[in-house]
């Protein structure tokens, strides 16, 4: 399967070189859940807060489906 | 500290000394206390017996940082009812150094004229006459009143929309640069301001006068706490300096919450083009500012500088609820486009808000397709051309949907709605129900309480624990707009320790003791005579509803419908009430 990895925020500067802004392509012979995606690109878990799949928000135990494009948001607060 | 009252009927103006029940009071807190104790509730807004008051908040003028917050209050011609509408910019601060509480403006200008009210600091206030300077656009009235006054000010003024009393106006105020694009936007408060005839407010910035403070190392130590916790709070201290509020854009949108063409769609397929991601790349191509610093006092920095392809200023700052009014909420995906709107409305005097959502009915009637940003940009000229079109927008949402008979109309109170669909975020649709201030997030912005990945423990999409969340927000909020700390340095009052920082720098700054249950007691304050002014207003529990197609059409993508019930509204504020 082959998804692509969206970092938003500032999450690109923490990374800076590896994750190009168009999403990083990432391969997998086997199904992953949102936590193994976040282990496998290694982002600290703390600073993704919010995931979504295809748009939609997703829970760390979610399957990633493949061809999906994955995001992943940062803590915020607001007003 | 003392309180100005000008009257411009008779030009007069009084300085008094701050007394009870106002004393100890600042921002919202005073300005809602004193519309409700001076101003007959059902007045005419744009009446001479209505007022019109710029308080500082409580912490104005101290070491606090992020204290630059203006609250202006009066009676709203939108919403029928009281409101507060908080700026910041340079304004409050330089107020504040001057020994200046509050300033109430009464009375009203002969038909056709108006002034200045000039404040140097040397305590000198005069109203000075500027009927020439009626319906001017507020960056080239900024040009002029500093060619005039100098360069050490602080200016609050109108545009044509509040001269000419529409009411979607705004004040407009400056920012560190000078530029009048800081704006306590909601509530019509700019036509409060053009119907007394007064143009602009003009401050000097160079005030010396220390604002009393009994324990002044008390205060100091837990002020350097209170920055250092904002400072280090990964969202204020790095996320907003990069990207400011539009941060936002991305994971409301996430969300399903991000209002799209007049709130028919939760997700916008433009979002990407219109991120804060993208809004700061371009920003950094063309050679614009994303870190700058916009008001006296700060330490994030969330402002920025939008600029052309040749890198010549078009904005600032460019931030959330715009990028959304002018962008999702009309199906416009042109960054450069909704950057042009944000200026026309600064320098138009209009919220952007209300204009976005007074836009959006009128494509979801027919006028224009959804996306079509050439018209959203010609109608929003012709509010200053007076157009009939141009009057329909400038006055808000109500009246457009009531021009075409229209009925998807999202307002509440006549108060056009925020950047977070109440149906995905269903604390949301408490707050904009039942805040006395009309459909508005800054009241009670529980979006973060309602998003588990945000730490939120309630269902966004059910109606379970959401009026305890909203109303514990709400009285928080009131109190913080009492005190005038900024919203996005809300991260130092974050947990137990942050909030007994602001409980010790109260006691410090009063000489009484400050608890908990006394930063409880002022919000509950403020929202009880918020609640008592509509009530003698002629507002009822009917007001505190949400439009039909809340509850009557599921947002997509996750096709939810508000389930909070009318019962459970009218529950929210009940204690309050008696």
């Amino acid at each position: 399967m082959k998804v692509r990895v969206k970092l938003q925020g500032t999450l690109p500067d923490h990374y800076q070189g590896t994750y190009p802004e168009t999403g990083l392509e990432i391969e997998s012979g086997t199904t992953m859940s949102v936590a193994d995606l976040v282990a496998r690109i290694g982002i600290a878990e703390k600073k993704v807060a919010l995931v979504s799949i295809n748009g939609r928000l997703a829970r760390p135990d979610d399957l990633v489906p493949d061809g999906a494009v994955v995001k992943f948001l940062q803590q915020l607060s607001g007003g | 500290m003392k309180f100005l009252r000008v009257n411009l009927t008779d030009q007069s103006i009084h300085w008094e000394k701050c007394s009870e029940p106002y004393s100890g009071l600042g921002g919202r807190a005073l300005t809602s206390t004193m519309i409700n104790r001076e101003v007959e509730p059902t007045t005419d807004a744009l009446g001479a017996d209505n007022k019109l008051i710029f308080a500082p908040g409580y912490f104005a003028g101290t070491p606090l940082i992020n204290t630059s917050r203006l609250s202006i209050g009066a009676k709203s011609p939108l919403t029928g009812g009281i409101k507060e509408s908080n700026v910041g910019g340079t304004v409050a601060f330089s107020l504040a150094r001057l020994g200046i509480a509050a300033i109430i403006i009464e009375g009203q200008a002969t038909e056709g004229t108006c002034f200045l009210l000039s404040i140097d600091d040397n305590d000198a206030a005069s109203l000075l006459p500027a009927s020439e300077l009626k319906g001017m656009r507020t960056y080239q009235l900024v040009r002029r009143l500093q060619q005039r006054f100098g360069t050490d000010t602080s200016i609050t003024c109108t545009g044509p929309a509040g001269d000419a009393l529409l009411l979607s106006a705004s004040i407009q105020s400056t920012d560190l640069d000078g530029r009048p694009c800081r704006a306590a936007g909601r509530g019509g408060l700019g036509a409060v301001m053009g119907a007394k005839g007064l143009k602009a407010l003009i401050v000097n910035t160079k005030g010396t006068v220390p604002v009393a403070i009994a324990d002044q190392d008390g205060f100091k130590k837990a002020a350097k706490a209170y920055g250092a916790a904002v400072l280090a709070d990964e969202f204020s201290g790095e996320i907003l300096p990069k990207l400011g509020t539009a941060a936002l854009v991305e994971p409301i949108n996430a969300a399903g919450a991000f209002p799209t063409n007049n709130a028919r769609f939760g997700q916008f397929e433009g979002v990407e083009k219109i991120s804060g991601e993208t809004m700061a790349r371009v920003i950094t191509e063309r050679g614009g500012k994303t870190t700058h610093k916009g008001c006296s006092q700060c330490i994030i920095n969330c402002s920025n500088d939008f600029v052309t392809p040749e890198g010549d200023y078009v904005t600032s700052s460019l931030e959330y609820e715009t990028i959304w009014a002018m962008g999702g909420m009309i199906g416009n995906d042109d960054l450069d486009a909704i950057a042009r709107l944000d200026f026309l409305c600064d320098d138009i005097g209009l919220d952007t808000i209300n204009t976005g959502n007074a836009l959006a009915v009128a494509f979801d009637a027919g006028y224009a397709p959804f996306g079509d940003s050439r018209t959203a940009i010609r109608l929003v000229e012709e509010v200053a051309e007076g157009t009939e079109m141009g009057r329909l927008i400038g006055n808000g949402p109500d009246a457009v949907g009531a021009h075409f008979n229209h009925p998807r109309v999202p307002t509440v109170k006549g108060q056009g709605m925020s950047a977070y669909d109440p149906r995905a975020i269903q604390g949301m649709a408490v707050t904009y129900a039942t805040t006395p201030m009309g459909m508005d997030h800054t009241a009670g912005w529980v979006v973060d309480q309602n998003l588990e990945a945000f730490g939120g423990t309630v269902d966004a999409h059910g109606a379970e624990g959401q009026v305890e969340i909203s109303r514990a927000t709400q009285i928080h909020m009131a109190a913080v707009d009492s005190v005038g700390i900024c919203d996005f340095a809300q991260s130092g009052l974050a947990g137990d320790e942050g909030i007994k920082n602001v409980y010790t720098m109260m006691s410090a700054r009063s000489g009484k003791p400050f608890s908990k249950d006394d930063w409880s007691a002022l919000g509950e304050k403020v929202i009880r005579a918020e609640l008592e002014f509509n009530r003698k207003a002629g507002l009822t529990s009917q007001d505190d509803r949400l439009p039909l197609l809340f509850y009557n059409e599921p947002l997509p993508p996750y096709n939810v419908v508000v389930k909070v019930t009318d019962e459970q509204l009218d529950s929210t504020f009940e204690f309050l009430k008696h």
